[in-house]
């Protein structure tokens, strides 16, 4: 079963975009959960995601992409 | 001594990501005695900005990356860091922590009768919306750092004082390694920004500031506390 990896939609209050500024683990790389895979950064902030199960990663969104308020950016499965 | 004194800002940031890892409610001022230019590690990476980097530390700005968003930032004797680390529950928002630190720093500023607002800055190095500004330009800039901890989110959110007008000598480093990272945004302006030492005429004035900042930090991170136990 997949897990989804997605852009947290509390966090901030408009409808800005976040932009994913770094991967940590790469497509295809076995995480943990809780393990701190990915960064994105919007308002001057940057923001950790961590990964949601133990498994393999697959990455939806690349590095430098834009991702919007509950896109999923990749998933763990 | 109520600021903690670094001889680089790497140190200092160093500092914040201890405070920050640790995930226990915390505040920090503090000064660099070097100069140096701190930027988001994912501009720093950017391809093609390297020549840029080392031409701003030949002369006399080196640069040292940080975990938070925004731009460019001078550090330095001239520039006073709030650090406020803030464990939170769901729902306290990137705008909850940016009207925290803001919020500490122009009820510091009243203090003196210092009126200060928030807003952006075109021309401003790290501008966003979250500046503090007196008389429309830039006094400090704020950023934060999230961090996913098992008990909730911890939050770092930081503030960049401008408390001794920059020598000259800055501007020309940071125009260019500005236009080199951010080639869409305003060039920036000298005039843009004001220090603590224009608004504050008089070196005891200045020495009390500090003092008035770490108690308007201190009543924000304990009524968040006594919140965030209420909701708990």
């Amino acid at each position: 079963m997949a897990n989804d990896i997605i852009i947290p939609s509390g966090l901030w209050e408009g409808d800005d975009e976040c932009v994913i500024t770094a991967w940590l683990a790469s497509d295809g790389a076995q995480v943990t959960q809780g393990a701190l895979i990915a960064e994105i950064m919007t308002a001057k902030i940057q923001y950790e995601i961590t990964a949601p199960a133990s498994g393999t990663l697959s990455i939806a969104k690349q590095q430098d992409e834009v991702a919007a308020k509950g896109d999923v950016i990749g998933a763990v499965s | 001594m109520i600021t903690a004194p670094f001889s680089t800002a790497a140190d200092g940031i160093a500092r914040e990501a201890a405070l920050l890892q640790r995930g226990k409610p915390a505040l920090m001022l503090w000064q660099a005695a070097e100069n140096a230019l701190v930027v988001p590690v994912a501009v720093a990476r950017r391809d093609g900005l390297q020549r840029a980097l080392g031409e701003a530390a030949e002369r006399g700005w080196p640069v040292t990356v940080r975990g938070s968003g925004g731009g460019i930032v001078p550090q330095g004797s001239a520039t006073l860091n709030l650090a406020m680390v803030l464990p939170c529950t769901a729902g306290f928002t990137v705008e909850d922590g940016y009207r925290m630190i803001c919020g500490a720093v122009t009820e510091a500023l009243t203090r003196f009768d210092i009126t200060a607002e928030t807003g952006a800055c075109p021309g401003a190095f790290c501008d966003g919306a979250w500046n503090v500004l007196a008389h429309g330009r830039k006094l400090a800039g704020t950023a934060q750092r999230w961090r996913a901890a098992p008990q909730g989110r911890v939050v770092l959110a930081h503030a960049a004082v401008l408390v001794r007008t920059p020598e000259p000598d800055l501007w020309p480093v940071l125009q260019q390694l500005q236009a080199a990272a951010f080639a869409a945004e305003p060039p920036l302006r000298a005039g843009a920004h004001i220090a603590l030492d224009a608004l504050l005429p008089g070196a005891m004035r200045q020495s009390a500031f500090p003092g008035a900042l770490i108690r308007a930090a201190e009543d924000r991170l304990t009524a968040l506390a006594r919140r965030e136990r209420k909701a708990a």
